[in-house]
């Protein structure tokens, strides 16, 4: 399995863009899920930390941080990470085109949109497009249809 | 009028998709979560609030306001609010016609679908119409994307299996950008129905050769995952996969190529020889890092590299050792990772980096010093091991920081490390390994290692994994005690130093230096003063460490009664009570073991302080010690030293004894023997003897010894015997020694069963002048084994009858076999009688053996009325009688059940009372 779930949350820990795209695999509650990770992740130095944090058993968090904002991927244990911070570094570039010097409130008031960017770069956990251009130009088609 | 109207509501209509309306209704929800975001109180009460307004919108018969409804749950769904209740309002939305309201349907149906498979049921026909593509609609591309969006989220296998023909139909669109979304989507397909990739394998592979290259590198993402999971199928792919590795130039393919290779090589080795001259290359022409790891790491995890293979071993390993001194944290803990790997393949190849192992032990980043710590073993040598222990005991000490360059007022201030338990935990254990790797080899000064291991103490004693790493350090001081003679002093010394810290709270460790000191009490001239301070801390040691403490206590004082300072009666006889104090207490533990051998050793100290009130009465003037105290004690523990034998020897001994030198199943008496004791049975229970063919040379001892049997049965106070119970005893001590030389399972220097491996592993100082002694004593032991070959037969068939006879306990029986079992029970009564004579030393085993069998025994003989029971009874009575004195009752009935396996167990219980943690014997020895 690739990318499990990607997950975006401030640095207050409040959820701003959140896709599973297996089930939850652990049993418990997703809130509960969502607070493990965002303890596990606010409590680390992103400057001086690697961006990788084993999560459970068979999974591990690719993190980064924006601004205030994180951008976690949940992935196999077993992946490689690296390839997995550049989807992030890539999701996050493509918003700040497609909004233009993004910040967290367009994200808060288009969250439909993002989530848009979103199913245009990745589908079923999987990426499916790693030209920005051409992400940019799908999504400025799709935009102007609303 | 109405007229008018008309348009001005058509236009809001169809303004709200453009967002006025719309726009205005989330935003008004996203602020008001924020205005309300200071006390959580309101935030919940506006929150409440508008789920009550979004379920009355939601049933609105105006699609705009129902999907509008619908995108503010999909909203607060990420704020923990379940909407699966909104399901069939989704699954509407979805339906209608508008791009925005189907848009905004698959979206919410993406977040909250997965909860609930049984509404996909209700949307297969609406999937297939949104699949189906007809090239005049306007935006039918978009829908189709949206729909394959909301699928690849959503997707079940019934839901597969309805699609999944669909989804091949348009594998083959003009578009490309539905054909790679149908790639992707047929991923999740596959991996919810995996049959459907068996059937559409062939067209799905085609698309590696599409002409557009976003179809092309999902379709090797596609691969890539799925060979994860199964990477033969793919193998047949290769030549194609090879071909775009070399004709393409786009890095983000490159690596889904070099990732997917990784996975085939696992299974496939042969792609080695045609892959890694081409990863090589690629090493050297690509400027990108990924990937170059990628790179790097597809040799590695594709098991390309083999352990001869230093070539590009070395090139893989320049290229990490850069990386790894990189700025970019994630770059040096990935590429330590790999490290680490080809550390593993083969340690030579890490061997020349050295320097950089210590400089990543040093990393800010705790996670890549826990890596670098266990590549440590690769680098570690003689000359380089102070210098590592020492690098990381400084860890444990060395409040590090990090300087933070502040950029914008051009300051810096120094940040600590939080050094987390676990690292600790892995520091203390990894500098254990190192040091004890291949048998002490890398250290050079074993002060040096006393040291360190007192140091350990200190720094793990605040750990919460303290139990495990006091064990484990305990592990290395007794090691060190046993195989290290020279410095024996030092490491005593080093074990008081530990036993006298000052808020040591490392319980653990304490089990194996008391140990040690119990065992090298020799070292000890001051034995008095070590007793009495083991006394006082003896409160704060765990249960294990008492259980050892008890002989330790015995062997100590046995030391320091015969150590070079004649000691003077009346401060033995301090001590002496001091000890018997103590152990009182102890006897009331709510362990066993601590129970028994308190009460076991109290016993023997009672009977000792008697002979030193007796020697002081007597004979003041000649101011010698009794024999018990220069003797017996010492001779209970001194009999042999303690040597290093290889792991696994003991189990070998026994295996080799099965076969060769040990006859396990010869019965010791025959059957007229059996009947002459069962004969004598009378005569026995007169006057207190038993008999064995065993001991029947010994005659003359034999009795002197049911005499002691009855002295020590009458009680120690009662000092008249006291002399003779010297003597007793010491017979008693010779006795033990022989049974030890006789035990297959005992090692001995020479013991017949010892073949010349293991007496190469066991060679003990040859001075020792008994040697010549008990050599002929395991001689005759073993002579007796052989001479009773042929009882096997005999005794086998009471161990059966025997069982029977443990059955019989538990069910209920007619009264034929009944009649049966009880003259068995009386033979091996009898028996078991005569055996009870020899086994003083192994009195208190048999009563602690199997309590629970007691009650059942009694219950039968109250059962029974027979006359011939009856009689039995009464012999039980007498002779219960006859051994209640000793210092246990013992329930005749239970030993019916011991007496087989009396042999082994008393054996091993004596083991146990001499050299009492024996897992030193099986330390290795090289």
């Amino acid at each position: 399995m690739s990318i499990r779930f990607i997950l975006c949350f401030n640095k207050q820990g409040v959820v701003r863009l959140i896709r599973w795209y297996v089930g939850n695999e652990s049993s418990g509650d997703t809130q509960d899920v969502i607070a493990q990770i965002y303890r596990l992740i606010s409590s680390k130095d992103h400057k001086r930390h690697s961006n990788f944090v084993e999560f459970s058993e068979t999974t591990k968090l690719v993190y980064k941080r924006y601004a205030g904002l994180y951008f976690v991927m949940g992935v196999d244990l077993r992946d490689d990470d690296p390839i997995y911070l550049s989807h992030i570094h890539l999701f996050v570039e493509v918003l700040d085109s497609f909004f233009g010097n993004v910040c967290e409130l367009d994200i808060v008031f288009n969250f439909y949109k993002a989530y848009m960017v979103m199913d245009e770069m990745f589908l079923g956990g999987e990426i499916q497009e790693v030209s920005k251009d051409v992400l940019i130009e799908r999504l400025g088609t799709l935009d102007r249809l609303e | 009028m109405l007229g008018v109207v008309q348009p001005v509501e058509d236009v809001k209509q169809r303004l709200r998709p453009f967002g006025l309306f719309f726009e205005r209704s989330l935003k008004d929800l996203i602020k008001g979560i924020r205005a309300h975001g200071d006390s959580p109180e309101s935030l919940e009460k506006y929150l409440a609030e508008e789920l009550s307004h979004c379920r009355e919108e939601v049933n609105s018969l105006d699609m705009n306001l129902k999907s509008n409804a619908v995108l503010k749950l999909a909203y607060l769904e990420m704020y923990g609010f379940d909407m699966s209740w909104a399901n069939f309002h989704i699954l509407e939305v979805m339906s209608s016609t508008g791009m925005r309201n189907k848009r905004v349907g698959y979206l919410a149906a993406s977040q909250s679908f997965n909860r609930d498979p049984d509404i996909l049921i209700l949307m297969t026909n609406l999937l297939q119409k949104d699949l189906k593509y007809s090239a005049t609609g306007g935006n039918d591309t978009y829908k189709i994307g949206v729909a394959l969006s909301g699928v690849s989220s959503f997707v079940t296998k019934d839901l597969a299996k309805d699609i999944v023909q669909d989804l091949l139909l348009m594998l083959n669109n003009s578009k490309p950008y539905i054909r790679k979304k149908t790639v992707v989507a047929l991923f999740k397909v596959y991996l919810q129905y995996p049959e459907s990739l068996r059937d559409t394998f062939d067209q799905f592979v085609l698309k590696l050769e599409d002409e557009d290259r976003s179809v092309v590198s999902a379709t090797v993402s596609v691969i890539c995952e799925l060979s994860k999971q199964n990477p033969s199928i793919f193998i047949q792919l290769s030549p194609v996969l090879y071909e775009i590795l070399v004709t393409i130039d786009n890095n983000w393919i490159i690596i889904r190529l070099l990732k997917l290779f990784t996975n085939l090589s696992k299974v496939e080795p042969k792609l080695k020889h045609k892959l890694l001259p081409k990863i090589v290359e690629l090493m050297d022409s690509t400027s990108a890092t990924s990937v170059l790891y990628e790179s790097i790491n597809c040799i590695v995890k594709g098991q390309m590299l083999s352990t001869d293979d230093f070539d590009v071993a070395m090139k893989c390993l320049k290229c990490l050792n850069e990386f790894c001194i990189s700025q970019d944290p994630n770059l040096r803990y990935i590429s330590c990772l790999l490290f680490y790997k080809i550390g593993k393949i083969n340690p030579q190849f890490v061997e020349q980096f050295d320097e950089l192992i210590l400089h990543l032990l040093c990393d800010v980043d705790v996670s890549i010093r826990s890596k670098a710590l266990e590549l440590l073993n690769g680098i570690t040598h003689d000359g380089n091991l102070k210098l590592i222990v020492s690098t990381l005991m400084k860890q444990f000490v060395n409040e590090e920081v990090v300087v933070i360059e502040n950029y914008r007022n051009a300051a810096t201030r120094d940040v600590p490390i939080v050094v987390p338990e676990d690292y600790k935990i892995k520091l203390v254990t990894t500098i254990i390994k190192l040091c004890s790797m291949n048998n002490f080899i890398n250290i050079p000064d074993f002060k040096w290692y006393n040291t360190v291991l007192i140091d350990l103490v200190v720094v793990s004693s605040d750990l919460k994994d303290k139990t495990r790493l006091g064990s484990m350090i305990g592990e290395q001081i007794k090691s060190v005690m046993l195989r290290v003679p020279d410095l024996r002093n030092v490491t005593m010394t080093t074990i008081i130093t530990i036993l006298t810290m000052e808020k040591m709270n490392l319980s653990t460790v304490l089990k194996e230096c008391v140990w040690c000191l119990g065992e090298y009490s020799k070292l000890i001239e001051n034995g008095d003063a070590l007793i009495q301070l083991l006394i006082r801390n003896a409160p704060h040691f765990n249960a294990e460490t008492k259980v050892v403490l008890i002989p330790a206590i015995l062997k100590l004082f046995g030391s320091w009664c015969n150590g070079p300072a004649n000691q003077d009666l009346p401060s033995i006889k301090i001590v002496l009570n001091d000890m018997i104090d103590f152990l009182d207490t102890l006897t009331t533990s709510s362990s066993f073991e601590i129970q028994e051998r308190s009460i076991e050793v109290s016993e023997i100290l009672k009977l000792s302080l008697d002979a030193v009130e007796m020697q002081e009465q007597d004979n003041s003037d000649e101011g010698g010690l009794p024999l018990l105290l220069c003797e017996v004690i010492p001779g209970f523990f001194n009999s042999y030293e303690l040597l290093p034998i290889l792991a696994g020897t003991q189990r070998r001994l026994q295996e080799e004894g099965q076969i060769s030198s040990v006859d396990l199943i010869t019965p010791f008496l025959t059957q007229t023997e059996l009947s002459n004791i069962l004969k004598d049975y009378d005569e026995i229970q007169e006057d207190g003897l038993s008999h064995t063919d065993r001991l029947s040379d010994h005659d003359g001892k034999y009795r002197s010894e049911s005499d002691l049997d009855d002295s020590v049965a009458n009680d120690a106070g009662n000092a008249a015997a006291g002399d003779e119970v010297h003597d007793d005893l010491h017979f008693l001590e010779e006795q033990r020694r022989q049974e030890q030389l006789s035990n297959p399972f005992y090692l001995t220097e020479e013991s017949e069963g010892t073949k010349a491996t293991t007496n190469d592993l066991l060679s003990l100082d040859s001075n020792d002048s008994s040697k010549r002694e008990d050599l002929t004593l395991i001689k005759l032991a073993s002579e007796n084994l052989t001479a009773n070959a042929g009882k096997t037969g005999e005794r086998k068939k009471r161990g059966k009858a025997k069982r029977a006879v443990v059955l019989a306990d538990e069910v209920v029986i007619e009264p034929n076999p009944r009649a049966d079992s009880t003259t068995l029970h009386q033979k091996v009564a009898a028996l078991n009688k005569s055996d009870r004579g020899i086994n003083l030393v192994t009195q208190s085993q048999l009563s602690s053996f199997d309590f629970s069998k007691k009650g059942d025994d009694r219950e039968l003989d109250d059962a029974e009325n027979e006359a011939e029971l009856e009689k039995l009874r009464k012999k039980f009575a007498a002779q219960s009688l006859d051994t209640s004195n000793v210092s246990e009752p013992v329930e005749d009935q239970e030993e019916v059940i011991v007496i087989k396996k009396k042999k082994k167990s008393k054996k091993k219980k004596k083991k146990n009372e001499e050299d009492v943690p024996d897992e030193s014997n099986t330390v290795q020895n090289e």
